[in-house]
């Protein structure tokens, strides 16, 4: 049997596909692939696979992971990716499929880029820096057991945040995996408060996992 | 244009509930070339994408009229009322999920019309498409021919103001017809009405505006006028053969879970029951099956190219195909194997032996539910169910046997010759069921038994024996719904009823004439929209609207009619005869069963006009 973990984009109108739809997606996706995928064997075998990190509705991402086990070991990572990639929906592309090697217990982080648009994209940036500077950023993140305000400001990283003529496009990365998960909308929000303009968030996009070492989980 | 709606929606589109159903890209969706198309056709279901997605007849007509490489047919629903609100503020218009480009700009624009509760929302849906609501207020252009199909066309009059065309019988041959003329015709430079004279020649072409009712005093219909040279009666489309016609090798696979998500397959068109409450036992007929060959084959491409882990076989009533053990064996082996579920819905009865029950335990492991109709053998017979007690019960004791612990039952409220009886019969019954169950040896151990009770009211529809019948007035359904709610006494049974007030209305869009347009018209302005969901029914404005309109809904619903009477639908022809309408419905009255299709011809009149015999003699 092949453990195996493949990194697949969801972007365009795939974006509106939620989690919980993504995952009847991917199963009609590997019954309509015909690959072997191994089945688990209880009193109702279903085929087994996961997907470490969970993707909002409405963000992009060049990086989604999803693991899954093949019963035939002659068959090759390429042939696989292909035949997944000819069924696969619109938006939807396999990228690569390795091997497992890493647990999804690893994964720290998650980084996002997306663009703040507005006319005046100087104020908001602006606006952006003036947050940065604060010694603490507070924001409410809705956990199971209620609403909580938590700062975040030692947690957000800024990778990059671009000045252009109608709009800030930024890079963070936050806390992601098994722990914590911070969702980029956490840091916009606190943005909206302070910021005295109004302005849209567009092309939110997850570009990366990452383990504690630093370097890319896929 | 289209850029433009796209980048519209999806600055909204993550403030609705499950926007995916907004946006299109689904696997096994069609696009083409627009440059290469000649015409478009909008496939319009009345009511929100969860509902509309699960209907076959659209996959089967989508499917088929895209087979045809210069027709491009889209998909269109009924947004929900969060959407709606962002298309009006926005002035985004009614749009198909294909191509996204304004319906209005189509060559058709077609609705499906599954139920009469679903009336409102076309005209809703026409005027966020921005197509003039009324037939006559469109352009005389050939554009925008806005057509329906569907079980309810068999009596389109409350819609006729609102229709160019009505497609009459099943839609397989006569789209394409349609569709191929107009094309015909546009490349001459004919217009909006020369179309419409041409296409009411079509066999199955119903074409509202070219007929006229003229009334009697009283409000019955005293004749139709119809205009020159067109037919006076519109015989519906049959398809012959089952085994040759079109049927998809994929669907649509929704991203969002919709109501029925699942491959189907029909396995055969019609009934040979003749229950004569049953509108669709009627108008499918003849009976026609497809050879097990055949429905194997589907099921496999079906799930094969949707990867669908579900299978559900479709018909009025699975267990009457004449193949039914060697189908079922076929497909559970398959299904067994590819580790699929099949559903196995409309089984009867009287024919649920323990072979069928070992074999739908290997596919199924919910409650089974079965439709006794009424609570009394008498009543029973009435309505020609031509199921026994005895029957009931086997079937009950069968299933426990089985393992199963919780039963469904379906009853009407209502009935033609109903008594209180009738009524106590239906919690007696189940009561009797629950004795059952306590009563065999070999009962699932250590369960209790559910018994649930689900009591639809009756309403009487066009081209049933009971079309003559009228309704049980509200009040009287309000408190025979409390006399059943009293006769039951035990906790094992749990009783649920429907809505009195849906079920009037349902009624008189059922069997109305052509007055009732200015009525849906006006409810439809006074913001009603989504009636069969209760938590947008609102019967008080449909009241109003009735009242503003001066007229009476009773004189639809709960008057009796007379056989000689000229009826709005008799303008159609559903290879039925009235005449056996009128014969059953004595026999009927006398309490006297007639035996199914397949046991002895009842002389409906299909097999003259269809000029064969529905079933061979042996």
């Amino acid at each position: 049997m092949q453990r195996l973990r493949a990194v697949f984009e969801k972007c365009g109108r795939a974006k509106y596909i939620s989690h919980l739809d993504l995952n009847r997606c991917m199963l009609r996706t590997f019954r309509r692939s015909k690959l072997p995928i191994w089945y688990t064997e209880g009193f109702n075998p279903h085929p087994y696979y996961s997907f470490p990190l969970a993707l909002s509705l409405g963000f992009e991402s060049s990086c989604e992971i999803i693991d899954f086990n093949i019963t035939d070991d002659n068959m090759t990572h390429e042939e696989i990716q292909n035949r997944l990639n000819e069924v696969m929906p619109e938006g939807m592309r396999i990228v690569s499929i390795s091997e497992q090697v890493r647990k999804i217990t690893a994964i720290t982080k998650a980084e996002y880029s997306f663009s703040l648009v507005s006319e005046d994209s100087t104020e908001i940036y602006d606006a952006v820096m003036e947050l940065l500077a604060e010694p603490e950023i507070l924001v409410e993140k809705r956990t199971k057991k209620g609403v909580k305000t938590i700062d975040i400001s030692g947690d957000v990283e800024i990778v990059s945040c671009e000045l252009t003529s109608g709009s800030v496009d930024m890079v963070i990365r936050l806390p992601a995996g098994t722990q914590t998960n911070y969702n980029p909308m956490l840091f916009i929000d606190a943005l909206k408060k302070v910021s005295a303009i109004p302005f849209e968030t567009a092309k939110i996009r997850r570009i990366g996992i990452f383990c504690g070492d630093g370097k890319r989980f896929h | 244009m289209q850029e433009n709606i796209k980048t519209k929606i999806e600055k909204h589109l993550l403030e609705v509930q499950k926007p995916s159903r907004y946006i299109g890209g689904e696997v096994g969706s069609i696009m083409k070339d627009k440059s290469k198309v000649d015409v478009r056709f909008a496939f319009c279901f009345p009511d929100t994408y969860d509902i509309g997605m699960s209907h076959l007849g659209m996959k089967i007509l989508y499917s088929l009229t895209n087979q045809r490489e210069n027709y491009w047919c889209e998909r269109c629903f009924a947004p929900s009322e969060d959407f709606e609100k962002i298309m009006r503020e926005n002035d985004i218009p009614l749009y198909a999920l294909e191509s996204l480009d304004p319906v209005k700009n189509f060559d058709f624009i077609g609705f499906t019309l599954q139920y009469e509760l679903c009336y409102t929302n076309i005209l809703n849906m026409l005027d966020l498409a921005g197509i003039p609501i009324l037939a006559k207020q469109r352009t005389e252009k050939l554009t925008q021919i806005v057509v329906a199909g569907g079980p309810c066309v068999c009596n389109p009059e409350p819609l006729a103001d609102f229709f160019d065309i009505f497609i009459i019988g099943e839609g397989e041959e006569v789209n394409l017809e349609l569709i191929d003329l107009y094309l015909e015709m546009k490349k001459q430079g004919a217009n909006r009405r020369e179309f419409l004279r041409r296409a009411s020649q079509i066999e199955g072409i119903y074409v509202p505006e070219f007929y006229g009712p003229v009334y009697n005093p009283n409000g019955t219909i005293l004749r139709i006028e119809t205009e020159k040279g067109v037919p006076e009666t519109v015989r519906k489309r049959i398809i012959d053969d089952m085994d040759s016609v079109y049927y998809p090798e994929n669907f649509v696979v929704p991203f969002t879970e919709i109501v029925h998500d699942r491959a189907s397959v029909e396995v055969l068109r019609g009934c040979i029951r003749g229950c004569r409450f049953c509108q669709a036992g009627f108008i499918y007929r003849p009976f026609r099956e497809k050879s097990v060959e055949k429905i194997y084959k589907q099921t496999k491409n079906l799930c094969e190219n949707t990867g669908y882990d579900e299978v559900s076989l479709i018909s009025l009533s699975t267990s009457d195909h004449s193949d039914i053990d060697p189908m079922l064996n076929k497909l559970i082996d398959y299904t067994v194997d590819e580790k699929i579920n099949l559903s196995l819905p409309s089984l009867r009865v009287d024919n649920f032996s323990e072979s069928l029950v070992e074999k739908i335990k290997k596919v199924r492991k919910s409650g089974l539910t079965f439709a006794p109709e009424a609570g009394t053998q008498r009543l029973r017979d009435v309505i020609n169910k031509n199921v026994t007690e005895e029957e009931i019960m086997n079937a009950c004791r069968v299933a426990f046997e089985g393992g199963y612990t919780s039963v469904k039952l379906y009853f009407m409220m209502g009935l033609p010759t109903e008594t209180d009886e009738d009524i106590v019969g239906i919690a007696e019954l189940a009561q009797r069921i629950v004795d059952l169950f306590y009563s065999m040896e070999n009962r699932p151990k250590g369960k209790s038994v559910q018994v649930s009770v689900s009591c639809a009211t009756f309403v009487p529809k066009p081209f049933t024996p009971f079309q003559f019948e009228p309704q049980d007035t509200r009040a009287e359904i309000d408190r025979k719904q409390k006399l059943l709610l009293s006769s039951v006494k035990s906790k094992k049974i749990r009783v649920s009823y429907h809505d009195s007030n849906i079920s009037m209305l349902e009624a008189v869009l059922a069997k109305g004439d052509r007055r009732l347009c200015k009525v849906i018209y006006r409810a439809w302005e006074m913001g009603c929209k989504f009636d069969s969901w209760s938590e947008y029914f609102d019967f008080e404005k449909w009241l109003e609207a009735f009242e503003e309109c001066g007229v009476n809904p009773e004189f639809y619903a709960n008057r009796r009619i007379d056989y000689d009477e000229i009826l709005p639908w008799d303008i159609l022809d559903y290879l039925v005869d009235k005449k056996f309408f009128i014969r059953e419905n004595m026999t009927a009255h006398k309490e006297k069963t007639t035996p199914n299709c397949r046991e002895r011809c009842s002389g409906c009149g299909v097999n003259k006009k269809v000029g064969r015999e529905c079933f061979c003699k042996d």
